[in-house]
């Protein structure tokens, strides 16, 4: 646009237009230092990794600070995620999310994070590529219609589905961190007598549930079994049935509660990919 | 941009877009055909009131008008343009097409993309209007365009502006402003340094018309309308002082030639007579290309122009002078050419060897037909049965034109055939010099002294930094001269009705007829007082800023011995400028960002190191008012000090975000408490002497 206004000038001679098309050149010229000025000194911190299940996007969250200044407009992007743009404020560290699609289980790496920036009139983009050593887990896609839990120790058994419903509160006990929050007594939370966890009589007496790599049908392909036992251990958890896991390579032992449950998830994302 | 191309511009955006093309458009508004610059204003001003209708009633559907419409539009648009100019690829019609077409293309923006394109469209209409006018008033219209573009551009970008109502002007246009500010500098760097070109790389083929010049024909209208042009004709270097205004008439194309309107140029070549002697006035001219091919010369010259040598020297004849005092060059003035002429300054020559010739060529007139002015013929007869001698009738014909109610103005009513001249001297009276000179010649020649129209430039302004004769296309002029006694002589009918176009040139002679006739009859001291004070301005804005030219580039930069540099030595002079005032300006921002952002940490931690110091660190885990305490404990005759300026600081530092009216009165006003408390406390050494 400039260079037509200059050529027009140029060629009729016209100094108010050299006037003018030097003034936005000017604009231009300066709002370049400005870009470069709102990114530079920028300090970016990896904060955490989330999971997600294949086909969501994982979460990573970075702090954003801008020293002493504010900075504005600052777009945030990594592997095919959203861009989040912020405006961070002077002296204070932001929290920003990176919604990163995860089409596959697995580790999956932040990899390269785009910090860019089109402040303040959008002639200029101003960017820069940082990489965190940040990888989250990416568990495997439940199957969706799973077969109901297999219950004791001998492989399927259909009892569990007509149990778990039955399961009779036999008290509280106190609670501990990693309960499912579904079996805290939210009751007693709120009347102020302390946090308990409810515990069921018929759930525990059903005993925990064997979740076995081998045990499965052999027809079952290994992403078919992992998306199984994965729906497995989310239904087990559903209910508050401890369950144990086992895979080629490594075993659960039996056990409940969220570090469980995401020890299970993990070891199944993290199960080689089959042979082709 | 920064939006993806396909994203849809909200309401606000197309609204300020509305608000930038109306300030891009407008002041070019009286430069294209009346229809052009009402269509196009009411294209932008529909839009903003569609928008105005979805808002207030919020379940409408929004209007929406078809993009095939609004093709047929600008096809429509583009054929009456072509048909109201009579052609199309000119820059005339090219303007007002390029108007037209923002407003239609406003009417349908939706996306980003529009955005960009519109503010592309509008950005190149700031600068058409200079094509114009690069007066004073067009500069102030233009600025309002370049504010709402810095401010367009930002709503446009950045995505927290997206919504932002118009009522918030003060956001955008106070960053747009600084950017401009800090923008200023490199603009005049390039402003003076970016090469300017002599004559144009190309040109419309509509362009080379009347704009360029004088012309070997005169009808009414012609030179007025050159008057209008700032544009410069030539430059004059005098050997010695400059002649007064009263003897500067530079002659250009003698008409004889007369159909009862037009007046056209004789191309006869006559060796010129002997001339008596006289003193000599030498000079350089530098003329402007006007692609015709004659030049211009101060009454009378002597011999022909010479051209420069490398060593400023003259030497070969590049033209000729003829008969009637014109000097012709060799071939049509296509760039600028400078050569040295020598005059001396009268008003009367001899017409030589071709006398009869001329006398017969002078004298004729229209007899019948539409354009006789029988008017005007019976009324020189009749005078001149006053009047037998010559000068006794001139004198008197000249006497008629001061008495009678004449008028110079510039813009004089249309005169239609038949016999314009007849309806010039009896019933209008009102005109510029063209009519005057052709009307006063007429009169001769029905009296029966031969007679001709000079057209040329007259005065001519003397820029006093230079010490040279600028001579611009607003100086186009037209006198007449008369055979008397074998001599012609010149005389001046325009000096008679308005002597100061003579003395003191076109701004001199108009304002008080032409600018609010009524407010100057008025006499009132203190308008006449602003206007000149305004046309000072606007003289000191010509000179600098428009005159700012090829030529007066190549002077500045010979002062500053710039010509003689290798090109790749001035290329980095400029490139190490324009890094400077990068470097600068960053220097300027970051300063100037602490110095706001932080002056409440600066005055801290300067407390903290006085203190650390006076062998009282703070603790790294320690906030202000834990410290503060500790400072109390340890210097209790500095406990208040202490006190106030740890809460001070932590009410800047961690107290509310400024929010609402005031706030920013109250920081400002913890600031300053700060500031004291800290100045009330003596120096480390001092504290560190006290006992505890």
């Amino acid at each position: 646009m400039i260079a037509v206004m200059l050529l027009t000038s140029l060629n009729y001679g016209l100094s108010l237009g050299f006037v003018a098309t030097f003034l936005l050149a000017g604009l231009a010229a300066a709002a370049l230092l400005h870009t470069f000025r709102n990114l530079a000194g920028i300090e970016l911190a990896p904060l955490a990794a989330g999971e997600t299940f294949a086909g969501g996007t994982l979460p990573f969250t970075l702090a954003i600070a801008g020293s002493a200044s504010a900075r504005h407009a600052i777009s945030l992007a990594a592997g095919g995620s959203v861009p989040v743009t912020v405006d961070v404020i002077p002296d204070a560290a932001m929290p920003v999310t990176l919604e990163v699609p995860a089409p596959r289980r697995g580790r999956v790496a932040l990899g390269r994070v785009t910090l860019s920036s089109d402040f303040p009139v959008g002639l200029w983009r101003g960017w820069a590529y940082i990489h965190f050593p940040l990888a989250g887990v990416v568990f495997p896609a439940p199957e969706a219609d799973a077969p109901p839990l297999p219950s004791g120790r001998h492989g399927e058994d259909a009892r569990s589905d007509a149990r778990e419903g039955d399961a009779d509160l036999s008290g509280l006990r106190s609670y501990q961190p990693g309960d499912p929050l579904q079996r805290v007594a939210w009751k007693a939370v709120a009347r102020g007598a302390g946090w308990h966890t409810k515990h069921f009589e018929g759930g525990g007496s059903l005993g925990p549930a064997e979740l076995a790599w081998h045990a499965l049908p052999r027809t079952l392909e290994a992403d078919a079994r992992i998306a199984r036992l994965a729906a497995w251990v989310l239904a087990a958890e559903r209910v508050a049935r401890p369950f144990a896991l086992s895979l080629p390579g490594s075993t659960l032992p039996p056990g409940q509660g969220r570090e469980h449950r995401r020890a299970a998830l993990t070891a199944l994302a993290m199960l080689p990919e089959p042979p082709q | 941009m920064s939006a993806a191309p396909r994203a849809a511009l909200s309401a606000a955006q197309i609204r300020w877009l509305g608000v930038f093309l109306l300030a891009a458009l407008l002041p070019q508004a009286p430069f294209v055909p009346i229809w052009v610059a009402g269509f196009g204003t009411m294209l932008v001003v529909l839009r903003l009131l569609l928008l105005y209708r979805d808002r207030i009633r919020a379940n409408a559907r929004p209007a929406r008008i078809p993009s095939w419409a609004l093709a047929i539009f600008a096809v429509a648009a583009g054929i009456a343009i072509r048909q109201s100019f009579g052609y199309f690829l000119g820059r005339e019609p090219c303007v007002a097409f390029l108007f037209v077409l923002a407003g239609i293309k406003y009417l349908e923006a939706r996306t980003a993309r529009d955005g960009t394109l519109l503010v592309c469209l509008a950005s190149f209409q700031i600068v058409t209007p200079f094509f114009y006018s690069q007066s004073l008033l067009a500069a102030l219209a233009a600025l309002p365009a370049l504010l709402t573009l810095g401010s367009v551009l930002q709503v446009l970008a950045q995505p927290s502006l997206r919504d932002l109502p118009l009522s918030e002007w003060r956001v955008p246009l106070s960053r747009t402003m600084k950017l401009f500010a800090q923008g200023v500098p490199l603009a005049a760097v390039l402003f003076v340094l970016f090469p300017r070109l002599a004559g144009p790389m190309w040109g419309l083929p509509s362009d080379a018309g009347s704009k360029s010049g004088l012309s070997e024909q005169m009808s009414p209208g012609s030179i007025s309308e050159l008057s209008l042009s700032d544009a410069v004709a030539f430059r004059v270097d005098f050997d010695g002082a400059v002649p007064p205004a009263s003897q500067r008439y530079w002659r250009g194309p003698v008409m004889s030639r007369f159909d009862g309107r037009e007046w056209v140029a004789t191309d006869r070549r006559t060796p010129p007579a002997p001339r008596p002697a006289g003193r000599p006035v030498g000079y350089w001219v530098t003329l402007e290309p006007n692609w015709k091919s004659w030049l211009f010369a101060l009454e009378l010259p002597v011999g022909p122009p010479t051209a420069e040598t490398a060593n400023g020297g003259a030497t070969d004849a590049i033209g000729v002078l003829t008969g009637d005092q014109r000097i012709f060059s060799r071939s049509p003035v296509t760039q600028a050419v400078r050569y040295r002429q020598v005059s001396i300054p009268g008003e009367t020559y001899s017409a030589g060897s071709t006398e009869d010739e001329d006398r017969v060529e002078n004298l004729q007139l229209p007899l019948d037909g539409r354009n006789a002015n029988p008017r005007t013929v019976a009324f020189a007869r009749e005078l001149r049965a006053q009047y037998p001698d010559e000068i006794d009738f001139i004198r008197a014909v000249l006497q008629w034109f001061r008495t009678e109610s004449f008028y110079y103005t510039l813009a004089p009513p249309l005169l239609r055939a038949p016999d314009p001249v007849d309806g010039f001297l009896f019933d209008v009276r009102r005109g510029f010099c063209e009519h005057y000179a052709s009307s006063f010649v007429v009169l001769l020649r029905a009296a029966g002294i031969p007679a001709r129209v000079v057209t040329g430039y007259q005065g001519g302004e003397i820029n006093p930094t230079g010490g040279y004769l600028i001579v611009r296309q607003s100086d186009a002029h037209a006198w007449a001269e008369a055979m008397l006694g074998g001599k012609w002589r010149r005389f001046d009918p325009t000096g008679a009705v308005a002597p100061s176009r003579i003395e003191r040139g076109l701004g001199g002679a108009l304002p008080t007829s032409e600018f609010v006739p009524l407010l100057a009859r008025l006499d009132q001291g203190w308008f006449k007082s602003l206007q000149l004070t305004w046309d000072a301005f606007n003289h000191d804005w010509r000179r600098h800023v428009i005159g700012f030219n090829y030529d007066k580039q190549r002077s500045l930069w010979r002062r500053w011995n710039m010509d003689q540099l290798p090109p790749a030595l001035v290329t980095a002079i400029v490139a190490g400028l324009i890094g400077l005032w990068g470097a600068g300006t960053l220097g300027l921002i970051s300063w100037w960002r602490r110095r706001n952002a932080d002056r409440a940490r600066v005055l801290w931690e300067a407390l903290c190191r006085r203190l650390s110091n006076a062998g009282l660190p703070k603790q790294p885990h320690e906030g202000p008012l834990a410290f503060g305490a500790r400072a109390c404990a340890r210097w209790p005759e500095f406990g208040v000090a202490f006190r106030v300026s740890a809460e001070s600081y932590a009410i800047l530092r961690y107290g509310p975000p400024p929010e609402g009216a005031g706030a920013k009165r109250q920081r400002d006003a913890a600031l300053a408490r700060l500031a004291r408390a800290i100045d009330v406390l003596p120096a480390a050494a001092i504290l560190r002497a006290t006992p505890s």
